[in-house]
């Protein structure tokens, strides 16, 4: 066990955990955040990404205990603070890119990560910066879109 | 005529849109209870076994454990169409993904040191790995009761053979029309196994109380099926069992219904009861343990004429059905009605063997059979267009049904739109025009068509409240498919009411009333017509009250917009919510009431025929361009035309058809779930491939809408027959491009380069 | 079967001492942990059970990237993937690294995979092994022993095997800096969709002479197509002082796909060789030409 210190979604925790625990489990049953999903557990379906100092990270593939003094960010905390959806979450409502909604959390993180980095993303960059996120619902085509549509309005 | 509405065929956000992108959907992993306990499972070491000993005696001393039960536990049967299926081996094993034992713990990792320490003692057995091995005199028999098990009358096993189900259809005189034939081919195809791939595993929690009364809280697609399976293996009454849908089902394709991940809880609750426990499939178990597509070996002999009308054409199917027959029977019963093609044939007959084998459980995956006939009859049809010299697409058109036509079932088919489908994909492929393929490019086209299965109800009600918002009560499960939002606005049209009044929650056999399942593309057609039918109820319930209070006769009340009104006069317009309180003051009074079922399409009391009550019809076009140095094939484009009736969501159809587009890829190039002696070699994501973004080719996507005259506000569906036709077009296509043609899949550039040597 | 993580002991050293020291304590029962991408993936499959994980990302120093012409490049062995995509200094010198990268998983992989960790994890089907077997590259390893450099070359022993002793460290990664008219190229094919491990990862790099007419040095690097990533000698012999012609490269690619050894998919893995070794060839010979070279 050890003490570590978290900031997830700008709120600070400190918290107890196993050594052996990883950030996924620490977000889903110590912290009670389910938004983040486990879909394979090995890295190769990205349903549980999240941002770690602000990079978009298989949370199944990372310890909490290296989380120790970073920041984490999770759909929870996209939203922001005054409770609106960010762009990237009022886009994919607007163009569909949702069906059963497993993928989302994931997808929503990783699109967050690029246009962090890419603010007017090509079609290509954007589908390579998803590259990890597996969709079994949508074929994409609507995902690609929302992500371009939020790109250009938050560049307005 | 088109009405027009005001919610239906509109494109509206889907109602959970919202709470998905807040991460705050809840799916059945996402929940826990009080004293919650959690499950794993010890599969097989051999693909079929006798089970000699199960020492659990050590696990059961590891703190944490409550229990650990191995098949002797739990002496049941269950199944979907023929129950033989044990909730954990008795006896023998029959499969590698098998469950031998079970344990519940205190949480995951005691679950699972504790299989560590479990000893079982097998005496191996032949075991047979293909349908064409296991028909075969002296091939290892896997179910040597199979006389013996509970199944419809309509199922047929052959005891004491391997043979699960034979459906066996003869129309016309197959002999007489291959003597008519100017030509005969005979051409057999492949298909792989695959796997649904939900993103969402398969997970369910399970509280049995001391006294047998068991809930389970699961992402099963069809919570009343699955507990009339439950109730009949445990023989208890069905009240006694309650499924509840966890709000959100993440991602479903025909994979989650029966009894998965459901069996182990139950089994470990019926033997451990009063605490809840959970069991959440690893990824290995969704690819190992659950349910994957058939594999199959398909033989078509075509008699033709010269001028390409098809006289005869005899089908023999072999669906690798796996250990157990989960929805075999009734997915190749399907497949083997469907297997002649679209085509007007006079004479045709179909042998569908489903197969029992030492491989994991096949069942339905998106499309129940048609996306392994469509591969077999259209690219078979390419095939005799080549060899007679004939455009594939005149071909075609010449052949398909029409109204008025005869399915090899028996059924006299109406609102026919095959050659529409095509039409609008060859238009859009701008098909009449020289090709304007360079080399290595090349184009391609098929039919697709889906019945679904049959006869079967589904029922809802509608709950006006006091304040004049509407609570509909229904068990279809949201799995992804938007089935909430479409249902809501089926409501909100057919009571008038605007969508943002209504509301539905997911499925409880306690409170949400009968339905069959959420597949086969039957809740929109069925559950909306029971819908319909619940809104007029309470239409007609509030229009009673209101022409009281109001004092004009009810025929001239109608209802808009959420208002109760004159006719013609919307000055007289009373909101819902004031019609009840002046009756009722704070009670809630109103339900409706509606339960659909297809009449008239089987003797009373039958299901699982070929007749139904409508059909899905389709077209998809492919252009490719192949890489002759490695193989490899880059869909340019796909343009795929469906037949949805009246959309009731327009972008939820399309989206409907981009997803099944992307199944259809995944099948045709990435996907195959890979076995050696029964070991499944490949079973994640790593190395099971299915299509990512970068993966995806451009997709012109139609709807085709005439109306359905019995469906609701004349709609039909969409799901299942989207990536039907998707493999045989692109193989179509390649062989357009280069001359090769492709009859295993899938479809791998090791494959096209090898061919394209042969070819030189 | 992928189960929960089995519980270990975590630390986090500050310093490359304090690793190797905690590494003579516990010999094979530690594993160290850089990205974790394959690590934890290996824990979870139980192919490795560790008593103790000992973290390497606490010592910052060892995330850096620097070019200096007398030193070449040097990686730290905590520098990730994403962090040599789209760097100006890979760009500059080693563009050849730069599509490794991106041939290396996606992008949550690639913000945690380390270059190190890549070449310490030994895959048949690593993305940097190639590049760094085409480009000479060494290793630091610190060990109780003292600090030694390894050529990558003799790193590997098989399929998810090197020569390491459990009390190594790879603290660094040099790549020498290529002389003059030189570049490199590396060219992969996944195995199967376009997000995937690499069937056949093809490094060429080669040194030109002769107003770029003539090939002075070569040197191949393939993975994917034997139980280690290789070389090519026989096909690098073949090119070394010839005169580039329009044929020169495809029977070069021939000879080097003759040289490959793959198990499972042979046929179509030497004949996308063949492929990859000539469009590498022909992509690096262009940077070369280009400006001068050193590409």
């Amino acid at each position: 066990m050890r003490t570590i210190k978290v900031t997830v979604n700008g709120e600070s925790h400190q918290a107890e955990v196993p050594d052996h625990r990883t950030l996924l489990d620490f977000l889903r049953q110590d912290l009670e955040l389910m938004g983040t999903k486990s879909g394979c557990e090995t890295g190769d379906c990205g349903a549980c990404t999240v941002l770690l100092n602000g990079k978009a990270v298989n949370s199944c593939l990372v310890l909490a205990a290296e989380a120790d003094g970073k920041e984490v960010l999770t759909v929870e905390g996209l939203a922001y603070p005054n409770r609106e959806l960010h762009p990237l979450q009022e886009a994919f409502v607007e163009h569909g890119a949702i069906q059963c909604g497993y993928c989302t959390s994931g997808m929503l993180l990783s699109a967050k990560a690029l246009l962090d980095e890419i603010p007017r993303p090509t079609e290509e960059e954007v589908k390579e910066a998803l590259a990890g996120n597996l969709c079994r619902c949508t074929g994409y085509y609507s995902i690609i879109k929302a992500v371009q549509a939020a790109a250009e309005k938050m560049n307005r | 005529m088109k009405k027009a509405y005001v919610t239906v065929g509109k494109s509206v956000t889907r109602l959970d849109a919202r709470d998905k992108v807040r991460g705050v959907a809840t799916y059945i992993v996402d929940m826990k209870f009080s004293g919650m306990l959690h499950g794993k499972v010890l599969y097989s070491k051999f693909p079929h076994a006798r089970i000699v000993k199960i020492d659990t005696s050590r696990a059961k001393r590891l703190p944490g454990v409550k229990a650990v039960i191995t098949g002797e536990d739990m002496p049941f049967l269950h199944g979907e169409a023929l129950y033989d299926t044990p909730f954990l081996a008795v006896g023998k094993v029959r499969y590698m993904g098998e469950a031998v034992a079970a344990v519940a713990a205190v949480d995951e990792e005691t679950a699972e040191e504790a299989l560590d320490l479990i000893e079982v003692e097998y005496e191996e057995l032949p075991a047979v790995f293909n349908p064409g091995d296991a028909l075969k005199q002296g091939a290892p028999i896997l179910h040597e009761k199979l006389g013996e098990y509970y199944h419809p009358p309509v199922i047929t096993p052959v005891p004491g053979t391997n043979i699960c189900n034979h459906t066996k259809i003869r129309k016309g005189d197959i002999e007489k029309g291959f003597k008519e034939a100017d030509h005969i081919f005979e051409d057999t195809f492949t298909t792989q196994m695959t796997q649904h791939g939900t993103i969402e595993p398969h997970a369910a929690i399970c509280m049995v109380t001391p006294d047998g009364k068991l809930t389970l809280w699961g992402n099963n697609d069809s919570p009343y099926r699955a507990r009339r399976e439950i109730a009949v293996a445990l023989k208890i009454p069905l009240h006694r069992v309650r499924l509840v849908g966890a709000p959100y089902i993440g991602g479903n394709f025909g994979g989650k219904g029966g009894l998965k991940a459901e069996a182990i809880a139950i089994a470990l609750a019926w033997n451990y009861r009063g605490r809840p426990i959970k069991i959440v499939n690893t990824r290995e178990e969704e690819f190992t343990s659950t349910v994957v597509r058939h594999p199959t070996v398909i033989t078509l002999k075509t008699g033709v004429k010269k001028d390409g009308t098809i006289v005869a054409r005899q089908t023999t199917c072999l669906w690798d059905t796996g250990a157990y027959a989960e929805k075999g029977p009734t997915v190749s019963r399907m497949g083997g009605a469907s297997s002649a093609g679209v085509y007007n044939i006079p004479h045709v007959s179909i042998d569908s063997y489903c197969v029992y084998t030492n491989n994991q459980i096949s069942g339905a995956l998106r499309g129940y059979s048609g996306p392994q006939t469509a591969w077999a009859y259209e690219s078979q049809m390419d095939m005799i267009a080549e060899r007679l010299g004939l455009d594939p697409v005149q071909m075609r058109l010449k052949c398909a049904y029409d109204n008025g036509s005869v399915h090899a079932g028996g059924q006299v088919l109406s609102d026919v739109t095959l050659k529409t489908c095509l039409n609008k994909v060859v238009e859009a492929m701008k098909w009449d025009k020289p090709s304007p393929l360079t080399p290595y490019r090349g184009r391609g086209v098929a039919f697709g068509e889906r019945f679904i299965k049959t006869p079967f109800a589904s029922s809802a009600f509608l709950k006006i409240n006091e304040d004049g918002t509407v609570d509909l009560i229904s068990s279809t499960s949201e799995v992804g498919q938007g089935g909430e939002t479409t249902m809501c606005q089926i409501a909100a049209e057919e009571l008038g009411v605007p969508l943002a009044s209504v509301s539905k929650a997911s499925p409880d056999t306690a409170y949400t009333p009968f339905d069959e399942s959420t597949t086969s593309s039957r809740s929109t057609f069925h559950m909306g017509n029971a819908i319909r039918m619940a809104a007029r109820d309470a239409k007609e319930q509030i229009l009673q009250m209101a022409a009281t209070q109001m004092k004009v006769p009810v025929k001239k009340l109608t209802i808009v917009d959420g208002n109760v009104q004159v006719v013609g006069k919307p000055e007289t317009a009373t909101p819902l919510g004031q019609v009840m309180r002046r009756r009722y003051g704070a009670s809630g009074g109103v339900l409706g009431r509606g339960f659909y079922f297809p009449d008239g399409l089987a003797p009373e009391g039958e299901y699982f025929t070929f007749n139904c009550i409508f059909w899905m019809y389709c077209a998809q076009g492919a252009e490719v361009e192949v890489d002759p140095r490695t193989g490899k094939v880059t869909v340019l484009k796909m343009v795929a035309a469906h037949d949805v009736g009246t959309a009731i969501n327009p972008k939820s159809c399309i989206e409907q058809i981009a997803g099944g587009v992307s199944f259809g890829i995944g099948f045709t190039f990435y996907e195959d779930l890979i076995r050696e002696n029964g070991k499944t070699m490949n079973p994640s994501f790593l190395s099971y491939k299915m299509p990512t973004t970068m993966d995806m080719p451009p997709l012109d996507p139609y709807l085709v809408e005439p109306h359905c005259e019995q469906g609701p506000f004349g709609a039909k569906a969409v799901g299942e027959p989207s990536s039907v036709p998707t493999a045989p077009a692109i193989a179509n296509a390649i062989a357009n491009a280069i001359g090769v043609r492709i009859t295993d899949l899938p479809i791998t550039p090791d494959k096209i380069l090898a061919a394209l040597k042969n070819k030189t | 079967m992928v189960r929960k993580l089995r519980k270990f002991n975590y630390s986090r050293p500050g310093t490359v001492a304090e690793v190797v020291s905690l590494l003579k304590d516990y010999q094979e029962k530690a594993s160290l942990l850089a990205g974790g991408t394959d690590l934890l993936v290996f824990m979870k499959l139980g192919g490795k059970n560790p008593k103790h994980v000992i973290d390497m990302k606490g010592i910052t120093v060892l995330d850096h990237l620097s070019w200096t012409p007398a030193d070449g490049l040097r990686i730290g062995c905590l520098t990730t993937l994403q962090s040599i995509l789209r760097h100006p200094l890979i760009r500059e010198h080693f563009p050849m690294l730069e599509q490794a990268a991106k041939a290396l998983g996606h992008p949550q992989i690639r913000s945690r995979a380390t270059v190190a960790g890549n070449i310490c994890t030994a895959s048949p089907s690593g993305d940097c092994a190639p590049s760094l077997l085409a480009l000479d590259a060494r290793v630091t390893v610190a060990s109780p022993a003292g600090e030694r450099t390894i050529p990558v070359r003799e790193i590997f022993a098989g399929p998810f095997k090197t020569i390491l002793a459990p009390t190594d460290v790879v603290t660094e990664i040099q790549v020498p800096a290529l002389p003059p008219h030189s570049a490199g190229s590396y060219r992969w094919q996944p195995k199967i969709t376009a997000v995937d491990e690499t069937l056949v990862g093809v490094a060429a790099v080669v040194t030109l002479s002769d107003g770029g007419k003539t090939i002075k040095d070569v040197r191949i690097g393939l993975g994917s197509v034997a139980p280690t990533p290789m070389r090519a000698p026989r096909a690098e012999e073949f090119l070394r002082g010839k005169q580039i012609t329009d044929s020169l490269f495809d029977e070069a690619a021939g000879i080097a796909a003759g040289e490959s050894q793959p198990r499972t998919r042979a046929e179509y893995r030497r004949e996308i060789t063949r492929v990859l070794v000539e469009q590498a060839l022909k992509e690096a010979v262009d940077r070369a030409s280009r400006n001068g070279g050193n590409r």
